[in-house]
C-alpha cells in the first residue's frame, strides 16, 4: 500500500481542499470557510477543526440539554414506586431510564467536545449551569405523571425535532435517536391522561388541576421570543427555530388535543389569530422563568441536594471500579 | 376489572387440575412472581440515581425484567384461579402480610453493595429454583423457557459486579463483604418449603424438591464465591416464616406502592 | 492529533484513571450492515459490551453489536487521501456512457436493443454519466 504522506506533495497547499479543517491555511480564513461550510447547510464532526466560538456554543447548548434530561428523572422518578398497575409502572420506569440514557448520549455528545462528565457534573450541582425550567417544580400527582409526558415532552420533542438538522452531526444524530424514543413517551403520557379523564369525576380532577398548574412552565419553556439575526445559536445552525416558533408549533398540536378531553385551558386570552395566522396567549411570566431557572424555583434546591448527596453515597462505586479494571476481561 | 372469558391454553390446563393440585400451582406461582414483583420494586428504586449513567440503565432494565416476569406470573396465576381479579388486582390490592415473597427481598435497597449481593443471591437462586420447574403444568414449563433466556443477563451482570466488588480494594470489599453477611442469613429463604410442595412433586410441577434446588444453588455459589475468598451462606432451616412477617421496609414500599391504587379503589389507571 | 500522519490518527481516549469511551456499532437485521450508533463510557470491555446492550438494543433495535475501544479506532478523513481532485471517473461505473456509440453500432449491424431481461451488471443505456 502506498504510505499515505508519499501523497502530500502531490498538490501544492493552496489548491488543497477548501474545507475548513484544513490546518495549512491561516486562521481567518479558515473561520470564514468554516461560517461558509456551516451557514450553507454543512455539517461538523468531532473530530474536525472548529472556532472557538462555535465550540464553545454547541458545549453550552448540549450541555444544558444533557442536565435537562438527568434532572428531569427526579420529578417523575419519585412516582415509579407509585404507578399503580405492572403496565404503568414498567412504562414509567422505561421512560426515566430512557430520560438517563438521553443525559448518557447528551453528556457523551459534549465530552467529546472537550468538557469531561465529572466537570459537567460538578457545575450542575454547584449551580453554575443551567437546566430546564420544567425540572424545577414538583410532582405532586398521578395527574402530574400524564400532563408531565405528554405535554412536557411534547413541548420537548418540538424543539428536539427542530434539532436533528443540527449543523454539530454527532448532536444531530443522537437526536434523531431521542426523538424516536420520546415519540413512545407522549403515547404513555397521552395515554394516561384519556384514561384518567375517562375515569371518575375525581381522576378527571387530578388531571385538571395538574394542567392548570403546569400551563405557566409549559408557556415558559421555550423562552422569551428573541431576534433571529442576533441569535448566535440559530447563525451557528446550532439549531434551526426560535422560541416564538416552538411554541406556536406546540399550539398549533396540542390545544386540539387538550380541548378534545374537555380539559380547560387557564389562559383565558389564548385563541388563534387567523388573519395574523397564529396564536395569541396572556404574555408568560418571564421573571418567573429567570427566578426558576437560575435555581430560585419550587423544587431547584431540593433536587440539586438530593443529586450531590446520592453523588457522594455512589462516589465509591466509581472509585472502585476506576481504580481497578482487575478483572480478566 | 374483570377477565374476559376468553379460552386460553392456560385456563384449559387449569381446569384439568383437580383442586388441591391448583391450590399448590397458586401456591407456587404467587411465591415466585411476589418474589419478582418486590424485588423488582427495590431494584426499580435505582432508576435515576445509579453510581454512573451507563449502569443506571443497565440496573433500570433489570428492574423491568423483573417487573415483567412478575407480570406474567401473575397473570398465569390469574387463569389458574379464574376467581375474576386479573393480575393487576393480585399484585395490588393485597394487605402486606398477604404477600409472600422470600425475606431476603424483604432487605431495603441499601446501597450499592447491599443491592448487588442482594442481587446475586437471589439470580443464583432463582435460577435452581427455574431449573427445577418440571412439565407437569405446561403453560408454566413454557414461561419458565422465556424467564430462563432473559435471565442469563441478569447473572452476567451481576456476576461482574460482584467480582468488582470483591477485587476493588479495602472499602468496596468491606462493604460487599458485609452486604452479603445480611444478605445470606436469610437468602435461603427462597426455597422456603411450600405446603403445596409433595403435590407439586407428584404432578410433576416441580422436578425436584426445592431443597435440591437449595443444594445446587450452593454448588453454583461456591463456584464463584470460594475464589473470591468470599463466605458461602449459612445452612439455616426456615420455617413458613421465611416468607412471612415482612419487615418494616416492606411495608413503607407497601404503602408507597398501593397509595395511588388506594386513593380511588376499582378505577382504572 | 494534528501532528500525527493523517492515515493513522487515533481517536482520543479518556486520560488514564476515568472512564473510557467505546464505540458502538449495530446491525439492524441479519445481514445488513454494522452501522455506528454512538458510544458509552465504561471501565472495561466486559461492562462496555453490557453498556452497549443498554444504550443500543434495550428495544430490540438491534440483532448484532460490535463494541470497539475508542483508542483503537483509527480514523482517516483527509478530503486530500478520500476525495481526490483529479478525474477518477475510469473507476466508476458511471463513468462509462455508451449509448450513442451503442446505437451506432446496433445500425453498423443491423440488430435491434435487446428486451429489458437482458439488462443486468451494467446500466450501458443510460444517457448520462452519473455525477459529471
Amino acid at each position: 500500500m502506498t504510505d499515505p504522506l508519499a501523497l502530500d506533495p502531490v498538490l501544492p497547499v493552496r489548491e488543497r481542499s477548501e474545507r475548513p479543517w484544513n490546518l495549512d491555511l491561516p486562521h481567518d480564513e479558515r473561520f470564514a470557510h468554516f461560517e461558509a461550510h456551516v451557514t450553507a447547510g454543512g455539517k461538523i464532526e468531532a473530530t474536525d477543526w472548529m472556532p472557538d466560538e462555535y465550540r464553545t456554543a454547541v458545549l453550552r447548548f448540549v450541555e444544558m440539554h444533557a442536565n435537562s434530561e438527568l434532572m428531569g428523572v427526579l420529578p417523575e422518578r419519585e412516582w415509579i414506586m407509585r404507578a399503580p398497575t405492572l403496565r404503568r409502572k414498567l412504562a414509567l420506569t422505561a421512560k426515566v431510564q430512557d430520560e438517563v440514557g438521553h443525559a448518557q448520549l447528551l453528556y457523551r455528545v459534549a465530552e467529546d467536545l472537550g468538557k469531561p462528565r465529572e466537570a459537567m457534573l460538578e457545575d450542575l450541582l454547584a449551580g453554575k449551569t443551567k437546566f430546564h425550567n420544567v425540572f424545577h417544580y414538583p410532582t405532586r400527582s398521578w395527574g402530574d405523571i400524564g400532563i408531565i409526558a405528554w405535554l412536557v415532552d411534547a413541548a420537548a420533542i418540538v424543539a428536539q425535532q427542530a434539532l436533528r438538522d443540527s449543523s454539530y452531526a454527532p448532536y444531530a444524530r443522537t437526536m434523531q435517536k431521542i426523538c424516536w424514543e420520546e415519540s413512545v413517551h407522549i403515547m404513555h403520557g397521552r395515554d394516561v391522561v384519556v384514561t384518567l379523564v375517562s375515569g371518575t369525576a375525581s381522576q378527571r380532577a387530578l388531571v385538571q388541576e395538574a394542567l392548570d398548574r403546569w400551563w405557566g412552565p409549559l408557556m415558559q419553556m421555550h423562552g422569551p421570543r428573541s431576534d433571529r439575526s442576533k441569535d448566535r445559536d440559530l447563525h451557528w445552525r446550532i439549531k434551526a427555530k426560535t422560541s416564538e416558533e416552538l411554541r406556536q408549533e406546540f399550539l398549533t398540536i396540542y390545544v386540539p388535543r387538550i380541548r378534545e378531553l374537555g380539559l380547560l385551558i387557564p389562559d383565558p386570552d389564548l385563541r388563534f389569530d387567523e388573519t395574523a395566522g397564529e396564536w395569541r396567549y396572556t404574555e408568560p411570566d418571564w421573571d418567573e422563568l429567570r427566578s426558576v431557572v437560575t435555581g430560585h424555583g419550587p423544587k431547584s434546591q431540593d433536587r440539586l441536594e438530593f443529586r450531590r448527596l446520592n453523588r457522594d453515597e455512589t462516589r465509591w462505586v466509581r472509585d472502585t471500579i476506576l481504580a481497578a479494571p482487575a478483572v480478566a476481561a | 376489572m374483570t377477565l374476559s372469558k376468553v379460552p386460553s391454553a392456560a385456563r384449559e390446563a387449569a381446569a384439568k387440575l383437580d383442586a388441591p393440585r391448583r391450590d399448590a400451582l397458586a401456591e407456587l406461582l404467587l411465591t415466585m412472581a411476589d418474589d419478582e414483583f418486590v424485588g423488582g420494586f427495590m431494584d426499580s428504586e435505582w432508576t435515576g440515581i445509579a453510581p454512573i449513567l451507563e449502569e443506571d440503565v443497565a440496573m433500570s432494565s433489570i428492574a423491568q425484567d423483573e417487573l415483567g416476569h412478575a407480570k406474567a406470573l401473575y397473570e398465569l396465576l390469574a387463569e389458574v384461579l379464574d376467581d375474576g381479579r386479573d393480575a393487576d388486582a393480585i399484585a395490588y390490592d393485597r394487605e402486606p402480610e398477604a404477600y409472600r415473597h422470600a425475606r431476603l427481598l424483604d432487605l431495603p435497597r441499601g446501597d450499592w453493595a447491599d443491592t448487588i449481593a442482594r442481587r446475586f443471591l437471589y439470580e443464583l437462586a432463582d435460577e435452581a429454583r427455574l431449573a427445577s420447574i418440571g412439565t407437569g403444568y405446561g403453560p408454566l414449563a413454557d414461561l419458565v423457557a422465556k424467564l430462563r433466556r432473559e435471565e442469563r443477563y441478569h447473572r452476567m451482570h451481576v456476576v461482574a459486579w460482584v467480582e468488582r466488588l470483591a477485587n476493588g480494594g479495602r472499602i468496596a470489599r468491606g462493604r460487599l463483604e458485609a452486604a452479603l453477611a445480611v444478605a445470606a442469613a436469610v437468602a435461603p429463604t427462597v426455597f422456603t418449603r411450600l405446603d403445596g410442595e409433595p403435590e407439586l412433586l407428584r404432578a410433576g410441577i416441580l422436578s425436584r424438591p426445592l431443597a435440591a434446588a437449595d443444594a445446587a444453588w450452593r454448588v453454583d455459589l461456591t463456584r464463584i464465591l470460594v475464589p473470591l475468598e468470599l463466605a458461602l451462606p449459612p445452612t439455616i432451616e426456615h420455617g413458613p416464616e421465611g416468607r412471612a412477617g415482612h419487615s418494616d421496609a416492606f411495608r413503607w414500599l407497601w404503602r408507597e406502592f398501593t397509595s395511588v391504587r388506594r386513593s380511588e379503589v376499582g378505577a382504572a389507571w | 492529533m494534528t501532528d500525527q500522519p493523517p492515515a493513522d490518527r487515533a481517536l482520543e481516549g479518556g486520560p488514564a484513571g476515568t472512564l473510557e469511551p467505546y464505540e458502538v456499532f449495530r446491525q439492524e437485521k441479519e445481514g445488513g450492515p454494522m452501522i455506528h450508533g454512538g458510544n458509552v463510557l465504561a471501565p472495561d470491555a466486559v461492562l462496555a459490551v453490557h453498556y452497549a446492550r443498554e444504550m443500543f438494543g434495550r428495544r430490540n433495535e438491534s440483532t448484532r453489536l460490535w463494541v470497539v475501544r475508542r483508542a483503537d479506532v483509527h480514523v482517516l478523513d483527509d478530503p486530500d487521501l478520500l476525495d481526490p481532485p483529479l478525474d477518477r471517473s475510469f473507476k466508476k461505473p458511471g463513468g462509462y456512457v455508451m449509448r450513442d456509440k451503442l446505437a451506432a453500432a446496433r445500425g453498423k449491424a443491423g440488430t435491434s436493443k435487446p428486451g429489458a431481461r437482458a439488462a443486468a451488471h451494467d446500466t450501458t443505456g443510460r444517457r448520462t454519466g452519473g455525477e459529471a
